[in-house]
């Protein structure tokens, strides 16, 4: 971790997704752009967490795997899901 | 891995079992899309959003006293326990004022399939935030009594985890249930 990247940086910066998150619904955005946004900040934050502070970061592939592919593979889903929704509005 | 190996296998689990509620939540919605739509309205999003600042806060805590263990700072790991714990309480009396709000008004888990699954999925991971707390708690009075060292920092590590797990997962129900339309 250096100076601009550490678990300071992170939580301020997954802070600010929330709010940016919380915005996009009280402005009552939607479609499927927004839906993907909201979804690649989940997985942005995610991401901080499985790394930075469960501190993943260095162990074996696997483990990295399960974690990382359960993360992707939920909000993919989810955002499948959203996009055959659209479709069939 | 950080922590007991046992935890991860728990934690695992923990991640399937969420994983399929939430997919399932997805798909469901697919069919009732109106519903959904119209009864996510009447959810409270500023407290969904307080809730997830106070979990990831809960979350720095936790990690500000794992690495003070590292660095054999047994005081300073048990005040950033106690205070993710804090903000662990913020979150269930948030999710409490939540719930009886909903409850006041005769919503129950047979009102509709919308609030069937968004009551269903946060009062599940309202249970996991409680067990979390207690994990934590446990995890500080041990750190008090001298169980825990920079050269012995396992049961820190394993509490830090489960917590982790418990934001991990808020930061993806969020979204979905109170969000996404």
């Amino acid at each position: 971790m250096n100076r601009l990247y550490n678990v300071h940086t992170l939580w301020l910066v997954m802070l600010a997704l929330t709010l940016s998150t919380y915005l996009m619904g009280r402005l009552g955005l939607h479609g499927l752009g927004i839906v993907g946004f909201l979804l690649a900040t989940s997985v942005i934050k995610g991401t901080f967490i499985i790394r930075d502070f469960m501190a993943l970061r260095g162990v074996s592939l696997l483990w990295r795997v399960i974690m990382y592919g359960w993360l992707w593979g939920v909000c993919l889903t989810i955002l499948l899901c959203y996009w055959l929704g659209v479709r069939s509005w | 891995m950080p922590g007991d190996f046992a935890i991860w296998i728990f934690i695992f689990a923990e991640l399937l079992v969420f994983g399929v509620a939430f997919v399932t939540y997805s798909v469901v919605r697919l069919q009732h899309l109106e519903m959904f739509n119209h009864y996510q309205l009447t959810l409270n999003r500023a407290f969904g959003a307080i809730n997830t600042a106070l979990l990831i806060t809960a979350s720095y805590f936790v990690v500000r006293a794992v690495q003070s263990i590292h660095h054999d700072r047994v005081r300073q790991c048990i005040v950033w326990l106690y205070l993710a714990l804090g903000c662990g309480m913020g979150f269930l009396i948030l999710k409490s004022l939540e719930f009886h709000q909903k409850f006041s008004h005769g919503i129950g888990l047979g009102s509709n399939t919308f609030y069937m699954f968004y009551l269903s999925l946060t009062f599940f991971h309202f249970m996991h935030v409680i067990l979390g707390m207690i994990i934590l708690l446990a995890v500080a009075i041990k750190a008090k009594q001298g169980h825990y060292s920079a050269q012995n920092p396992v049961g820190v590590e394993t509490g830090a985890s489960y917590w982790h797990m418990v934001d991990l997962v808020w930061i993806i129900l969020f979204p979905l249930v109170y969000i996404i339309r």
